[in-house]
């Protein structure tokens, strides 16, 4: 296989190395040129307002102090249509909430960099009073708007956007004083497009990296992490975790040495305690391996990322219990959902609540750890098999590229995501929980786990259908992906149905 | 496969999709994993699927149902027009539905599927509905044909 080239200028071929900074600084005019508030952007005055930033509102410096103090801070997610909505659900979150990180979720047209629909989305909220659109349209506002938002709160701000387009997002918010940015060119590239190439959306978060490698290099060190949540549905750790090691490679190859890992909640204790400690473990172990020693990859949990139950009561016990599972699993935060969540965006307040049970869950449990527990070595164990069997065989088809070898390795099967409505993936994993509620892999496609693995995973599975007297297929998958949403009276036998 | 809607006259053909700049593919195809089981033929478009190709698809296969999926909240400003962009192509009395979390935030559902039938789709389902709802719906509405009820919503 040859070099994969650019489709329009055929200028740079794929890679892992470090863009040179004159080709950087040429892709940043471009860029910045593409809507009108991009010219706001001043890397000097980005940089001024950063470093006149006190400690507790840089993200790099709550996260550190954090790990050193045995803490797992709480983070929500939040955005709104227009600026006042805005200010006011972040200065909730703030307040109300106590969230250590305050969030802003841009919407999805600028996800998609749709930003003519963006301005008709903002427009329509105004003319409404009610938000019409899912989430903050940061590049119409531009930079001193969404400074107003850094302003207004006394938190380290984080943008979250999930997107494979990052590219004039980062710019505003950084340059707004966000210390922050969430994503990554694999694990969103899979997760939130349909038609653009991973290669593509490697590029695409090449360029935030190198960014961010920007402001380092000028004494501002900012925040970036990936989403291994992917598509938010039964992920099982080992495929959130591979991603994670492969896009902290692509970071770390333009000079990020702050990346967070996400992990997507599979609600089993053992087994979301067993994936936040290895994947910071794997993490480190393939950096050094790249001659990469000095990143710091801080584990950040995620409230379940599925289907929500629509009853109030049923959705508090997830929110508490994925507070447990951050705190127990040693997690360094924790980003929270709320009681709304089957029913889309909470309000503000529901948000701040989700806030607040979350932080008296990791209170409670603030000491508990699994280490002398069997079940916990042998998910660790198992996790660790899974992870490098993948990643030697992706870094392989790469010769050593982690960008090439994915590019190739989504081609073959070899790199695959469940649920993906990416068309560059066979998406033919199929993951389902086996009977003890841990998530396994009912087909693994064409992804190289090793054999034993597999067999081990069958064996769970095949006792599940056993015990529930189904067949051994495809719908063990499909009932997995509503179970958590169920009522009460359909999870539990013999439970009278709800009036 | 083989279910009884086959047997009586011609396989309708379904086209279903996410609309606008929603990736949520899960329950879709699920839904679709199911409509193909019930007998249907589906045109699976996917996520992150614009209005005109909905209608572009229903219009090249001859469908019988346009089935829209909306997760994220922004339906409401995708779905507009969508009764009027199939008028204009032709497809008049197609039959629309549309589900997921048609709305931001948590909003009355009975007020949700008004403003839904408003802008002219026969059936709107609201979040967390089963894939056995729909195919009882489409069942219902395919034996009762042209009762225009989705006529422009009125």
């Amino acid at each position: 296989m040859g070099a994969i080239r650019r489709p329009d200028t055929g200028e740079s071929p794929l890679s892992a190395a470090q863009i040179p900074e004159d080709v950087f600084a040429a892709m940043r005019r471009d860029n910045l040129a593409r809507w009108p508030t991009g010219a706001e952007v001043d890397l000097d005055a980005a940089v001024d307002f950063h470093k006149s930033l006190p400690e507790h509102k840089r993200l790099p410096s709550v996260l550190r102090r954090a790990v050193a103090e045995g803490r797992c801070l709480t983070q929500p997610r939040g955005g709104f249509g227009t600026l006042e909505l805005q200010m006011e659900l972040m200065r909730t979150l703030d307040k109300d909430g106590f969230a250590d990180i305050v969030p802003t979720t841009t919407d999805s047209y600028t996800r998609n960099e749709h930003f003519s629909s963006a301005q008709k989305g903002i427009e329509e909220s105004k003319r409404l009073g009610r938000s019409m659109l899912n989430g903050f349209p940061m590049v119409n506002y531009g930079v001193a708007a969404a400074r107003t938002l850094i302003e207004a709160i006394d938190k380290p701000g984080i943008v979250l956007s999930g997107t494979a387009m990052p590219k004039l997002t980062s710019e505003i918010g950084f340059a707004a004083g966000y210390s922050g940015y969430l994503g990554s060119g694999i694990a969103y590239t899979v997760s939130y497009t349909k038609d653009i190439s991973i290669a593509d959306g490697i590029r695409n978060y090449q360029y935030l990296d190198r960014l961010t490698a920007l402001y380092r290099e000028r004494g501002v060190e900012l925040h970036r992490r990936q989403p291994g949540f992917l598509t938010g549905t039964n992920i099982p750790p080992s495929i959130a975790i591979i991603t994670g090691v492969l896009d902290a490679l692509l970071a770390a190859g333009q000079g990020v040495r702050d990346y967070g890992l996400e992990l997507g909640q599979t609600l089993h204790l053992v087994q979301d305690a067993a994936a936040i400690q290895v994947c910071g473990e794997l993490c480190q172990e393939y950096l050094r391996q790249h001659g990469f020693d000095d990143v710091f990859t801080p584990v950040t949990s995620l409230h379940w990322m599925g289907a929500w139950p629509q009853d109030a009561a049923q959705s508090a016990a997830l929110i508490v219990y994925g507070g447990t599972l951050a705190a127990v699993g040693g997690a360094v935060s924790v980003t929270t959902k709320s009681t709304h969540e089957a029913f889309g965006i909470p309000t503000p307040e529901a948000n701040a609540e989700g806030l607040r049970m979350t932080r008296m869950a990791i209170y409670l449990a603030r000491s508990i750890r699994l280490d002398s527990m069997p079940e916990f070595q042998r998910e660790k164990d198992l996790i660790r098999k899974e992870v490098r069997a993948v990643v030697d065989k992706v870094l392989d088809m790469g010769d050593g590229d982690a960008a090439l070898g994915t590019v190739r390795a989504c081609e073959a099967g070899v790199l695959d995501i469940p649920w993906s409505p990416n068309r560059c993936l066979k998406s033919r994993v199929l993951p389902a929980r086996d009977a003890d509620g841990y998530l396994r892999i009912l087909d693994a496609g064409d992804m190289p786990f090793p054999k034993d693995v597999l067999d081990f995973h069958e064996d769970r599975l095949r006792e599940r259908a056993g015990r529930e007297g189904v067949p051994y297929d495809h719908d063990l998958a499909v009932t997995s992906v509503y179970e958590i949403s169920e009522t009460l009276d359909k999870l539990i036998p013999g439970l009278p149905a709800a009036g | 496969m083989g279910a009884d809607n086959t047997s009586a006259e011609r396989r309708r053909t379904l086209v279903t999709g996410v609309i606008g700049s929603d990736t949520h593919i899960v329950g879709n195809r699920i839904l679709g994993m199911a409509l193909e089981k019930a007998g249907y033929t589906v045109v699976a478009l996917g996520a992150l699927t614009p209005s005109d190709e909905f209608i572009k698809a229903a219009v090249e296969t001859a469908a019988d149902a346009i089935m829209v999926s909306s997760l994220y909240g922004q339906g409401e400003l995708d779905c507009r027009d969508f009764r009027n962009l199939c008028i204009e192509a032709g497809l008049e009395d197609i039959l629309l539905y549309v589900g997921g979390n048609l709305v931001v935030g948590k909003q009355p559902w009975a007020e949700v599927e008004q403003r839904y039938r408003d802008m002219g789709f026969d059936r709107a389902f609201p979040p967390g509905t089963r894939t056995d709802a729909v195919i009882a719906a489409l069942e219902d509405d395919f034996r009762a044909p042209a009762a225009g009820g989705h006529k422009a919503g009125r």
